[in-house]
């Protein structure tokens, strides 16, 4: 199986701080592939050293195989969707898709139809005329997904392609998104610090913290089987259960998570606590209770009986469900 | 798919590109070249000529220059009569420097808390315009309004005021024989021409007050004065700086106006001009315009390091 | 209390303030239709329009009107040039030394133009340099850099970094990512830069005494008919002239950045 991108021991620093650091990264060639992690913690750095725009201070690069450590970014064959979008405010939205074409050396009347099909590809045909500044935040991102595709390029990069639309959009746009990637078979590589957007988009996923990374895996491997506290805390929704409370809960001293989809109530558990509140979800209530010092979530499915807050009660869970942590 | 991950270079343009992504340093250096040489060469290269012509000295009898070494010219800006050049000019450009602030005040911050749309347009516009056109019509304007038989007299006519002026003008030191022929004149027409310099870095600077500041001011009980005093002002200084770098700095070297308007009273930009000139003295000159350029780059580096450079 | 409504006061300093600023410019044109020859008397006695076609015949303003306009001209080319290549440094890159780069660039006009003034001419004298069309212009292009540097690296820092590297990602390289995109989103900019330079150059007489030898340009020829009047009311046709030559380039300036307040800083 060929790599579409491949990092061997990469890093960017600037000055003292490290940005990536001595990072190891494999993309199977038509994955949707996401980089996930808080602001700072390397992955814009790394889409960046992907698209050029960023040069590693050591390491090697790789995409389809070829070492692309000393290519410029204009000689890549990868495009990106920008966080905000990057139209050319002074071309209307035909020649921004058509642009790519352009500077190609494509003759006018091929690299205008060319774009006019990628806007129907991407629901905009008929839009060609109007200038970027006319468009909602949604029309924006396709054309911008749009003259990224105009060269059909190895590598699809997605600098928080829906960072900037509001929830109901972007929801839709995740949607259409896994579509067309499944459609057009282009590895798409995008960043993104929101956690369901990557659990629910990608084949696969990156974990960044501090430069490097802290997980890599599918996205039931990160959710289930979190390798570190910060990757259970980050992806969050797991508990994270301290050495001390994971033995009194009949683990071994270690960390470990938990999820709350996996636990019950007990009144008779190992450990009691209090019950500090109740959040009500559509397909049951999040039961939030605190033992031993530590917050707890626990889920109970509808229609079952629901503590009072300030209660004192247990849990309890299936063994194979706890999921001990080798990263303190 | 076939295509590479890899393009082909296509010509000279796209191996350029790549030298410059590799070293960014050249793009910086090839941009930052040309002007700097101008600068350096042209610019600076005057100037450290001026500077050395200042070193040099005119032999008394002959009124040659003697090309050497030497701090005589210097000492000769210490003389009663050159001294009194530099206080004119200096306390003439502060004078002007204030009265520009206080004139420019009003105008920076109705158009900048006030004026709204079309309003702001006019106003913009409405300083830009005579800070841009002519010099030299604007000081020909004055010289018509000013002169003897001009619009000042005849206005003062007509208003029965003609014994004020005529009292202003007895005034000793500053009055003369018309306002043309005052410093009263000289005065007006520097603070005429080099206000707008004042209004627009005044302008930005209030621009960036936040109102909520000054609603937080009067929420506490401040009142109109104390918000002024306490809030305004001091937010409004950069600004206020920086415009009056360029009223001192362009009354501190103009030799038309004091020639044109005022009392033949020389000015240091009039000295320079006429020692290199008619006197043939360009050491003295040179010596003479190392005044200016002294208090200026002291006056830059307060200036700097009081915030006044972001409002410029 | 604070209110968004000026009080009365305020309104009426702005108001005086700005009518100081422009009732001189305006008796100008009065002037220009006076029949009184000999002295500004005020009213006019009477009004004619002879004088334009007087100056519009008098030979010795052509030669002036034309050098200065070519100066203004190359000098304005010369600004362009250099002040965006300037701005393009400053506008992207941090470095050692940009500090001191900027003193440097605002310094021709920081600093009284009769320094600059004797500066060049003494280094003219010290080289031998014979004055000429050029050694005018070397002293114009060098304060107009700095005019044509405020107004491009304003609209640079506007511009958006991520428009440069999206045409660098879909393939363009530097020169088509200039052409294509910086310059295209740059150029209203350059032309309003390009009319202040003009302008400042057209009317500048301060240094151009220096610069100038036995050249006239018409700020000169003017400042001449200043100190030393033949024809009064000829002198007052050419003002208009000038007058329009600097103030026609101002409005297209503004109207080219009128969201900005791009032309504002810089001052000459």
């Amino acid at each position: 199986m060929t790599l579409a991108v491949e990092f061997q021991k990469v890093s960017r620093h600037f000055g003292q701080v490290k940005a990536v650091d001595r990072v190891d990264l494999a993309i199977a060639e038509g994955a949707f592939f996401a980089m996930l992690g808080p602001s700072g913690s390397g992955k814009t750095t790394c889409l960046r050293l992907i698209s050029g725009f960023e040069t590693p201070t050591s390491g090697t690069i790789r995409i389809m195989g070829e070492d692309v450590s000393r290519t410029p970014p204009h000689l890549r064959n990868v495009n990106t969707v920008f966080q905000d979008y990057a139209l050319f405010p002074h071309m209307n939205v035909r020649d921004n898709v058509a642009y790519g074409l352009m500077v190609k050396g494509v003759d006018k009347r091929s690299r205008l139809d060319r774009a006019e099909e990628l806007l129907a590809q991407v629901k905009l045909a008929g839009y060609g005329d109007r200038k970027p500044g006319q468009l909602s935040g949604g029309q924006r991102q396709r054309v911008a997904l749009a003259r990224a595709l105009i060269n059909e390029p190895r590598v699809l990069l997605l600098d928080e392609p829906l960072g900037a639309l509001d929830l109901k959009l972007r929801e839709a746009m995740q949607d259409e998104l896994k579509a067309l990637q499944k459609r057009l078979g282009i590895t798409f590589v995008f960043v993104t610090h929101d956690q369901n957007e990557a659990l629910s988009m990608a084949d696969s996923l990156a974990v960044f913290s501090e430069g490097r990374i802290a997980q890599i895996g599918t996205p039931a491997d990160i959710y289930d089987r979190p390798a570190t506290r910060f990757v259970a805390d980050f992806v969050g929704s797991s508990n994270v259960l301290p050495p001390g409370l994971t033995r009194a809960l009949g683990g071994p001293a270690a960390w470990a998570s938990l999820r709350p989809e996996a636990t019950r109530l007990s009144a008779a558990g190992p450990v009691t606590g209090t019950v500090t509140a109740l959040r009500y979800q559509g397909a049951g209530t999040r039961v939030l209770l605190t033992l031993q010092g530590t917050d707890i979530a626990a889920f109970v499915p509808a229609g079952q009986p629901l503590p009072e807050p300030g209660s004192t009660i247990g849990i309890a869970f299936d063994p194979a469900a706890l999921h001990v942590m080798e990263g303190a | 798919m076939t295509a590479p991950a890899i393009l082909p270079v296509r010509g000279p343009g796209d191996r350029f590109t790549a030298l410059i992504w590799r070293q960014p340093r050249v793009l910086l250096a090839l941009m930052l070249g040309p002007p700097l040489i101008w600068l350096g060469v042209v610019y600076l290269g005057a100037l450290i000529a001026l500077l050395w012509q200042s070193f040099y000295s005119i032999d008394e009898f002959s009124g040659l220059v003697v090309p050497e070494f030497t701090l005589k010219t210097y000492a000769e800006l210490l003389r009663p009569q050159n001294f009194d050049i530099f206080l004119r000019t200096v306390s003439m450009a502060a004078l002007v420097s204030l009265a520009s602030g206080v004139l420019a005040f009003p105008i920076a911050y109705f158009a900048a808390r006030h004026a709204r749309g079309r309003w702001k347009a006019a106003f913009y516009l409405g300083v830009m315009l005579p800070l841009w056109s002519s010099y030299l019509v604007k000081v020909y304007a004055w010289k018509l309004i000013l002169a003897k038989e001009g619009i000042v007299t005849w206005a003062a006519e007509a208003t029965h005021t003609t014994a004020a002026l005529e009292g202003l003008l007895a005034l000793p030191a500053i009055g003369g024989n018309s306002l043309s022929t005052s410093y009263i004149g000289t005065f007006l027409v520097f603070v005429y021409v080099w206000m707008p310099y004042m209004i627009l870095p005044m302008q930005a600077a209030l621009e960036r007050v936040p109102t909520s500041m000054l609603e937080a001011a009067a929420d506490l009980g401040a009142t109109r004065g104390q918000i002024f005093r306490t809030v305004i002002l001091p937010l409004a200084l950069p600004g206020i700086i920086a415009g009056s770098i360029f009223t001192f700095s362009l009354t501190l070297g103009d030799y038309i106006i004091p020639q044109i308007i005022g009392t033949s009273k020389t000015f240091i930009g009039m000295a320079v001009y006429q020692f290199q000139g008619t006197a043939g003295n360009v050491p003295l000159a040179a010596a003479f315009a190392m005044i200016p350029i002294v208090i200026m780059l002291i006056y830059l580096a307060i200036a700097r390091r009081m915030g006044a450079f972001d409002a410029l | 209390m604070l209110s968004d409504r000026a009080s009365p006061g305020l309104k009426l300093a702005a108001g005086a303030g700005l009518a100081f600023l422009h009732l001189p410019i305006l008796l100008i044109f009065l002037y220009a239709f006076t029949t009184e020859e000999k002295s500004y008397a005020f009213p006019p006695p009477g009004l004619t329009t002879q004088w334009f076609g007087i100056a519009w015949n008098r030979e010795d303003i052509w030669p002036p009107l034309i050098l200065s306009l070519q100066v203004a001209a190359i000098a304005t080319v010369l600004a362009l040039i250099l002040g965006t290549l300037a701005a393009g440094a400053m506008a992207r890159s941090r470095f050692f030394g940009q500090n001191q780069i900027a003193l440097l660039l605002i310094l021709p006009i920081a600093l009284p133009g009769v320094v600059t003034g004797i500066a060049l001419r003494s280094a003219f004298s010290m080289l031998d340099i014979p004055y000429s069309t050029w050694t005018i212009i070397l002293g114009h292009a060098t304060f107009c850099i700095v005019i044509v540097f405020n107004n491009a690296v304003a609209r640079m820092r506007r511009l958006s970094g991520a428009i440069l590297e999206a045409s660098a990602d879909l393939g363009a390289n530097a020169f088509q990512t200039f052409r294509h995109i910086l310059l295209p989103n740059l150029g209203t900019a350059l032309l309003a830069g390009g009319m202040l330079a003009f302008a400042l150059s057209f009317d500048e007489v301060i240094v151009t005494t220096f610069t100038a030898g036995q050249q006239s340009t018409l700020p000169i020829w003017m400042l001449e008919e200043l100190v030393r009047p033949h024809q009064r009311p000829v002198t007052n046709v050419v003002a208009i002239v000038v007058f329009l030559v600097t103030v026609i380039p101002i409005l297209l300036a503004y109207r080219l950045t009128i969201r900005g307040t791009e032309i504002a800083g810089g001052g000459k």
